[in-house]
């Protein structure tokens, strides 16, 4: 009874970071491409207020998250043209996100256990409800970046150019913002809010050297995210260590054994 | 003068307190090269951004309807971790065939078009930025010092090759320069431009100016003076006689 008890969580959280690990593939291709990783972060920063708000006025704490998510990524791709650098404004804007999320969480007496849950992730937790939540999101958000790929692609190849000549096509970049969030709000439970732009940056770079096309390195970076999420899970289960950070290392894992086998190819065979 | 493709009155550009360009207008033409000119941090790139839209100031900018614009950016380095072929590069933009034969037209091969962007040299790349503007048969082509990182042999070339392309597109070029030099004898006009235009004309006017002189110099006026070629350079910078004419 308990071996398959342990059978039906252990399962759910393969299944469930799997599947956010993969989606986060080709949203993390755009987010290594145009340097994005900082609005990652700040995005998730807010989720954890979002979180923390959620439990405040009692609606369920991905609901909060989603929407102080998705909030943070529409001001801050209004962030440019200012004296301020965009990367600035972004960072404050997460991190006063993380701070007041942290305050709000330890004024919850009840769930001050859950912080580090927060921050880190609980796969091991995950309900039926949340991975029906995040096959929802994953495959919403792999199906919007299909039908947006060619204008995002113009956008992070040459942005400044496809907007002088009037195909920027800015709904598109909103439109992928909006994705980010809803990812990282659903990743939250997972891997936490520390550890998720993890996801986003870990796979495709260490796809980079795999491809020689855009929708090459995103295939690769589907593939080892969702590899990396049950890989993650045996070593957690091998040496008794939390899940969402051990996913974490298994990603970093395959990214610097991919980068050495290359650099290693690269020196046996010369041209 | 002929249809007008792009025209701008009375343009007026801030940052903070700084006042990059103050009262600037002009209007290009189908079938014109006109060369903005400038010492640096003169507002060449500002004013090129606010005709474009990339950057708002007040004052107005009015495109002919259905304006296609071709921009080769001063800038342009997509990021490393992003695998893309020159061929990718171009599909992005324009039809495949359109793109292929705007390579050949530059100069650019085959065996190019299939190698990753990030792989090219300076010169290479200018050629694809080029190829990937003219792709589109656009109206106006707006080249932001489309040439830093070619060689003065390839410059000489390629100048000559986008006053060719204004002829086979009958587009209008709007182009920024530093190379004064190779620029003076393909311009039809010559826009001076230090935060306001400070002066404007052909190439034989514009070096008169006191407004030039004080810019640039009177030496560069002297060496600039427009003069006639009789020969062109092959890629090597060997002289080719007979081959082409032009002042």
């Amino acid at each position: 009874m308990s071996s398959f008890l342990l059978d039906g969580f252990l399962w759910r959280a393969a299944l469930g970071a799997g599947l956010l690990a993969a989606a986060c593939g080709p949203v993390g291709c755009f987010i290594l491409w145009r340097r994005l990783a900082y609005v990652g972060e700040s995005v998730a920063h807010m989720g954890l207020l979002g979180a923390a708000l959620g439990l405040l006025i009692g609606v369920h704490a991905v609901i909060g998250t989603a929407a102080l998510a998705v909030a943070a990524a529409l001001v801050m791709s209004r962030a440019a043209d200012r004296t301020i650098p965009a990367g600035t404004f972004v960072g404050i804007v997460g991190h006063m996100g993380l701070a007041l999320g942290f305050i709000v969480l330890s004024l919850l007496e009840t769930v001050r256990a859950d912080l580090l849950g927060y921050l880190f992730g609980d796969v091991l937790a995950l309900t039926t409800a949340d991975l029906l939540g995040i096959a929802a999101v994953g495959t919403g958000v792999l199906i919007g970046m299909l039908v947006l790929w060619r204008p995002l692609l113009r956008n992070a190849v040459g942005g400044a150019i496809a907007a002088a000549e009037g195909k920027g096509s800015p709904l598109a970049q909103t439109a992928f913002l909006v994705l980010t969030a809803l990812l990282v709000a659903f990743g939250l439970k997972v891997v936490g809010a520390l550890l998720i732009v993890a996801l986003l940056l870990i796979p495709p770079a260490a796809a980079r050297p795999l491809a020689r096309t855009p929708e090459g390195m995103a295939l690769w970076a589907t593939l080892i995210g969702a590899v990396s999420a049950p890989l993650g899970l045996l070593g957690a289960y091998a040496a008794d260590a939390p899940a969402g950070p051990s996913m974490v290392l298994a990603a970093g894992a395959l990214f610097a054994l991919i980068h050495l086998g290359d650099a290693l190819i690269a020196r046996l065979a010369p041209h | 003068m002929t249809e007008v493709l792009l025209s701008a009155e009375h343009l007026r550009l801030t940052a903070g307190r700084l006042v990059i360009l103050e009262d600037v207008s002009l209007a290009i033409h189908r079938g014109e090269i006109v060369t903005l000119i400038g010492p640096n941090g003169s507002g060449k790139t500002s004013l090129l951004k606010a005709l474009l839209g990339l950057q708002r100031g007040s004052g107005s900018v009015t495109r002919k309807k259905g304006l296609t614009i071709g921009y080769v950016p001063q800038q342009f380095a997509p990021d490393l971790s992003l695998p893309i072929t020159v061929n990718r590069f171009l599909d992005l933009f324009a039809e495949t065939t359109a793109g292929r034969a705007a390579l050949a037209r530059v100069g650019v091969d085959a065996a190019t078009g299939e190698r990753q962007l990030s792989a090219l040299s300076g010169g290479e790349m200018a050629r694809v930025l080029l190829a990937r503007a003219i792709a589109g048969k656009p109206d106006l082509l707006v080249l932001d010092e489309p040439l830093a990182g070619v060689d003065i042999a390839g410059e000489a070339q390629l100048y000559q090759l986008i006053a060719e392309l204004r002829d086979e597109l009958s587009c209008g070029i709007l182009l920024v320069s530093h190379d004064l030099h190779v620029v003076m004898g393909q311009s039809d006009r010559i826009i001076c431009l230090n935060h306001h235009i400070c002066c404007e004309g052909d190439a034989k006017s514009v070096v008169r100016d006191p407004a030039f002189i004080a810019l640039f110099g009177s030496r560069s006026a002297l060496a600039l003076y427009p003069h006639h070629h009789d020969h062109a350079h092959s890629l090597s910078g060997a002289p080719v006689h007979g081959h082409h004419d032009h002042e």
